[in-house]
């Protein structure tokens, strides 16, 4: 009863301030666009014709597989989806900490028989299914309309939903331990955004290393890249997931997942310990 | 005892320098008590409500909650907290809020039903309990503040400010809603600036000043008769007294206000005005009031 009311609490705090209509909002508008906007002809098996915003497209080369189409846009998609996904999430649940903590409200919550840590996980798991209906609704709909429109019903992609789930989860924890330090929203939502900007070069981190002249920063920028996630790794495995080329290897996915975890239970152990 | 606090110090770092909010206070409330505690601003009066509560650990010492920690969630099962300069999630309405902090106090779906109204209607809130909370007046919003504090039938109710912001009406609802409280055998702690409402509901007051606890004691004990009395003569007024040693009069709203040092020396006086042959028609003592009381005790520990 204690963490349901803490996940409708959730719901109900996004929804009354336009974070969940907002999210969904541009869910929708992604979807109709998609919809209305792309229309393809297909005969046996190829694309004869298709047109966008009513644009005739240019086949060039030939009448292409369906099935190659559909895989390549699906993976385009994907990867316009894992950057607004992340990007809509993040916006959506930053405000969630910091109105927790704030003097006033912490009390209410807090002066109540609920240990700090059932508060804390419970508003995290309502955050979390907030995000995930709001990406089932924005990837599922892609799916499903890409797959109608087509008839290929290419599950890979799902699964690259799952992956911008988990980095999402990553960044989540990172707010959480953010709200929790500094009860900020602007810093909850600008640094998750910072450490995603930070992290993609770190993609490159033996290059980096290899170019510098200090080991001691060498060493910073292998610890680096251990600990942050793998956002860029993980985004390009991903779109070679949705073209059936593989995907992020399990150490990848292990090292994100390890760095949200770890925010999160570092978000806890302080929240337990701070005095409101 | 419901609460017991043992030389709790409660010091906060800022910047450079430490600030002890609490000072080895150490205080009891027994089961059933209304127990009001006084201090100007910055005295330390929600930093100690907040370490009965658990919300804030203190630096040194002990606190009990009917003989739990208050850190323990399960020890605040029960405990009603209506906190100074509270903010409900304005996204929610009154009701609904009340909900939240019942499902938070493990209260089931079918007592919450019950339960909610009958509280919405105690604090004069039947007719707005759909409404927002961010569409509340500050009086509206400290009834349903009460109302929360009360949702789970406390045994103990710990209220800072309760009174803050709310017009005289609302007062007196709130004061009535207390002594009912009392009467169910709720152990009650206020924090208040307002000294008269303190006085009209609590059975013991304290008075904590700079973080101490300086002065302790029952209602009556603290606005006990004083050595003033209120002094009339069956003549004229005007005429002189005689000078006595220990015995200072003033004349104040058109009586004669005898301070004596001791009772002799307001003996002495009554055998002057005696062998003076005047008639004394009142000396009646006069009982300072929890202002006064906690005006002096501030001046005298400044």
């Amino acid at each position: 009863m204690k963490t349901w009311a803490l996940i409708v609490d959730t719901w109900r705090e996004a929804l009354a301030r336009f974070t969940l209509l907002g999210f969904l909002a541009a869910s929708v508008l992604f979807l109709l666009i998609l919809t209305f906007a792309v229309n393809l002809d297909i005969v046996d098996g190829t694309l004869a014709a298709g047109t966008l915003f009513g644009q005739a497209l240019e086949l060039h080369g030939g009448k292409p597989a369906i099935d190659q189409v559909v895989t390549t846009g699906l993976s385009v998609f994907a990867g316009m989806l894992y950057a607004l996904g992340v990007f809509l999430a993040v916006f959506a649940t930053g405000s969630q900490v910091p109105h927790l903590v704030r003097r006033g409200t912490v009390d209410l919550y807090l002066a109540r028989p609920v240990t700090r840590t059932h508060v804390l996980l419970g508003r995290f798991v309502g955050a979390m299914t907030l995000v995930a209906a709001n990406l089932a609704f924005l990837c599922g709909g892609v799916f499903v309309i890409i797959s109608i429109k087509t008839g290929v019903w290419n599950l890979r992609f799902l699964a690259a939903a799952g992956l911008i789930y988990l980095v999402f989860l990553s960044f989540l924890g990172f707010m959480y331990l953010i709200g929790v330090l500094s009860g900020s929203t602007p810093l909850s939502i600008m640094l998750p955004y910072a450490l995603y900007l930070l992290s993609m070069p770190l993609a490159a981190h033996d290059k980096i290393e290899a170019a510098m002249d200090s080991r001691f920063w060498a060493g910073v920028v292998r610890a680096l890249y251990w600990i942050l996630p793998k956002t860029a790794e993980i985004g390009r495995d991903m779109v070679r997931l949705v073209m059936g080329q593989g995907g992020p290897s399990a150490t990848l996915l292990l090292t994100t997942a390890a760095f949200g975890l770890g925010c999160l239970v570092l978000a806890t152990v302080v929240f337990q310990r701070k005095n409101f | 005892m419901t609460i017991d606090v043992r030389g709790v110090t409660k010091e906060f770092r800022s910047r450079a320098r430490r600030i002890r909010a609490l000072d080895s206070v150490d205080l009891t409330v027994r089961q059933g008590e209304v127990f009001g505690l006084l201090g100007a601003n910055g005295a330390g009066k929600t930093t100690l409500v907040k370490v009965l509560l658990g919300l804030s650990s203190p630096t040194s010492g002990g606190v009990t909650l009917r003989g739990r920690d208050p850190r323990q969630a399960g020890a605040r099962s029960r405990v009603g907290y209506l906190p100074e300069g509270h903010r409900f999630p304005d996204y929610l309405p009154g009701g609904e809020a009340l909900r939240l902090f019942g499902r938070l106090s493990g209260l089931d779906e079918a007592g919450l039903s019950k339960r909610i109204p009958e509280l919405l209607e105690l604090v004069g809130l039947s007719e707005r309990g759909g409404d927002r909370v961010g569409r509340y007046s500050k009086g509206m919003t400290q009834r349903l503040g009460l109302a929360a504090a009360l949702i789970d039938d406390p045994e103990v109710l710990f209220l800072d400010e309760p009174t803050d912001g709310v017009d005289p009406v609302g007062r007196r609802h709130i004061r009535d809603v207390l002594l009912a409280c009392k009467e169910g055998g709720t152990t009650i702690f206020i924090n208040s600036h307002l000294l008269s409402e303190v006085e009209r509901t609590c059975d013991r007051v304290a008075i904590l000043h700079k973080g101490r606890i300086v002065r302790e004691g029952s209602v009556e004990e603290l606005t006990r008769p004083t050595l003033r009395f209120r002094l009339g003569l069956d003549e004229a007024p005007g005429s002189p007294l005689p000078q006595v040693e220990g015995v200072a009069v003033a004349a104040s709203n058109g009586h004669l206000e005898v301070s004596a040092t001791d009772l002799g020396a307001l003996n002495r006086l009554i055998d002057r005005l005696r062998g003076e042959d005047r008639t004394i028609a009142e000396l009646t003592p006069m009982r300072s009031d929890l202002e006064d009381v906690f005006v002096e005790t501030v001046q005298r520990e400044t």
